[in-house]
């Protein structure tokens, strides 16, 4: 969040000193929301807030078509699937019926589905990275910043999916700028 | 066969979620009718296809033509219990002594979907708009709803003096989707008629500014409002659906991917339940040919290689595994898993063979040492691959396996 709220400011945007999931800046008339990464679409949707500072890796994940107006240069990452070190599986095309673990399964099905592979999704919200050594999955799908998770779950890279970043999303954002 | 009716039902599951997507209900009429309640409803051409017999009680009987007349029939003995007006639809089978040839069968289906009891040409733009659905979700790119009306045609008829003959010369103009205009003319010159040749050009060539062209705009402006893409409407004045009983705006719709005739058509007609009632309803519907449009489907690559029903067999490695492969069969199909199991406990080969020959994705072993390490050995029958899953992982395996 701090480098969402770094780039806030240096819009020019007096944030208040304070700690509350919404803020009414100093000497302007915008507020501020803290609402959950993946239901910021949603509030862009159905235009209860104008702009929205997220990660590319969640509107690629809903399938979110909003605009991007400005690529923000932090929260790199990308999204990635890995195996383990030992693992047999040396290309996608080995990602045949096998079990992959994610957190992201509409990014996987699509690239599954552009791969031709066909597989089982073991949907789970964390510690994607575990998987593998509990017998749960064969491969993971998740989300890579500098890749000591992985490294330390003894997992490596098998295929880069995409790369993401924060960035700036609106929807009528000609119009509020008028 | 399995995998033909697979691909139907895939088909015909699909076209009824669209008519439920528009409000329209389902029906059946019976098949065998009273022959006076099918025959003369059609012209003659109509009547000389009606499949018609005696029965063993002497009585006169006949197999239904099409879907619209038994429906009015229907609604003329049951007007008073339907919603009015009445949205129904209606997959049935129908039958036509014809020469059997590519896309036209002597036994085949139609997909029905009627609005009876008003007069809105709201009515004849939501057809269309279920018509470019249909067509769009079945896969179809270059299809064109051609549309016409036949009160324009009357006047156009009436302007040229035509009078009594009317039927006949619709019946003649119909045929120039098929042969020549030249041929046409000749046949309607022998008919009598004054000047066959301006009638065809006045047509063919739109000279319609005299003509109360009304019906034709408002339909077109309402189908825009609905959202019915204009590249797939075209006007057509020369289209003349062969049958009597059109009174308005009539349908025919072609493509490309099919070159074998109209895939869908219909009309409204005002009169019909007149014919078995005294009240007058006016109705408006089309019949997709059901036969045609698999053939253009199948022509087209809509289908991939079909599966059967079942997604996993259970095999039986030896008669003391029998009790844990029913533990497992019996656990799939609570899970609601499309699932069977293998009768006997016969070589492996054998039980392989069995789900390769039906198409079956998902072979699941269970021997005495899959059994002793609480797993299943999976093999996908695609791929060949085999590979070994706690036992207890298998029905979140199978339910979250993403298939292409």
């Amino acid at each position: 969040m701090e480098p969402s709220l770094e780039y806030l400011r240096r819009l020019g945007i007096d944030l208040p000193d304070e700690k509350a999931l919404s803020l009414k800046c100093k000497r302007s008339d915008v507020e501020i929301l803290f609402v959950r990464c993946s239901d910021i679409p949603t509030y862009i949707e159905q235009n209860v807030a104008d702009f929205g500072i997220i990660g590319e890796n969640v509107l690629i994940e809903q399938n979110c078509k909003l605009p991007i107006l400005e690529r923000l240069s932090f929260g790199e990452c990308s999204l990635v699937i890995a195996v383990p070190y030992e693992s047999g599986i040396s290309c996608v095309q080995d990602l045949e019926g096998e079990r992959i673990a994610t957190s992201y399964p509409s990014s996987l099905k699509q690239f599954l589905r552009e791969n031709g592979v066909n597989a089982a999704i073991v949907q789970i919200e964390g510690s994607v990275e575990l998987s593998p050594s509990l017998n749960l999955a064969d491969a993971v799908c998740d989300i890579r910043q500098s890749g000591n998770t992985l490294k330390e779950n003894g997992l490596r890279v098998l295929e880069n999916i995409f790369d993401s970043e924060a960035v700036l999303i609106s929807k009528n954002y000609e119009k509020i700028l008028l | 066969m399995p995998k033909e009716m697979a691909k139907r039902e895939l088909v015909m599951n699909k076209i009824k979620t669209i008519f439920a997507r528009f409000g329209y209900d389902s029906i059946e009429t019976p098949i065998i009718c009273p022959a006076e309640t099918i025959l003369g409803k059609y012209g003659e051409e109509g009547d000389k296809l009606t499949y018609s017999f005696d029965d063993n009680g002497g009585r006169r009987i006949a197999l239904p033509y099409d879907l619209t007349v038994p429906f009015a029939r229907l609604v003329a003995a049951n007007w008073q219990d339907l919603p009015m007006p009445f949205k129904r639809y209606q997959i049935q089978r129908v039958w036509r002594a014809e020469k059997p040839q590519k896309g036209r069968l002597r036994e085949f289906y139609q997909c029905d979907i009627d609005i009876i009891g008003s007069k809105s040409l709201l009515c004849e733009a939501e057809l269309a708009k279920v018509i470019m659905t249909v067509f769009k979700e079945l896969g179809f790119k270059q299809f064109k709803i051609k549309v016409n009306s036949r009160r324009l045609l009357n006047d156009v008829l009436t302007k040229f003096g035509v009078g009594e003959k009317a039927v006949e010369v619709i019946r003649i103009i119909d045929k120039l989707k098929k042969i020549e205009e030249a041929a046409v003319i000749d046949m309607l010159e022998e008919l009598g008629l004054n000047s066959p040749k301006e009638l065809i050009e006045t047509l063919v060539q739109e000279r319609l500014g005299d003509f109360d062209l009304s019906e034709i705009n408002q339909f077109f402006e309402y189908c825009e409002k609905l959202g019915v893409d204009q590249k797939y409407l075209e006007f057509d004045p020369c289209l003349a659906r062969g049958l009597d009983y059109y009174t308005g705006i009539s349908f025919e719709v072609y493509s490309d991917e099919a070159p074998f005739g109209a895939l869908c058509a219909g009309g409204r007609y005002d009169d019909l339940c007149g014919l078995f009632c005294k009240e007058d309803f006016s109705g408006v519907g089309v019949a997709f040919g059901f036969e045609r449009l698999m053939l253009a489907m199948e022509e087209m690559g809509q289908f991939k290689e079909m599966q059967s029903n079942s997604k996993v067999l259970v095999t039986i490695f030896d008669k003391d595994s029998i009790d844990n492969s029913l533990k497992i069969y019996s656990s799939l199909l609570e899970a609601g898993i499309n699932s069977e199991l293998y009768f006997q406990p016969e070589k492996l080969a054998k039980q392989f063979k069995y789900a390769d020959k039906k198409g079956v994705p998902f072979v699941i072993v269970c021997g005495p040492e899959e059994i002793a390490r609480g797993e299943v050995a999976l093999k996908l029958m695609k791929s060949g691959k085999q590979k070994n899953i706690p036992t207890n992982q298998l029905i979140s395996y199978l339910s979250s396996y993403y298939e292409n």
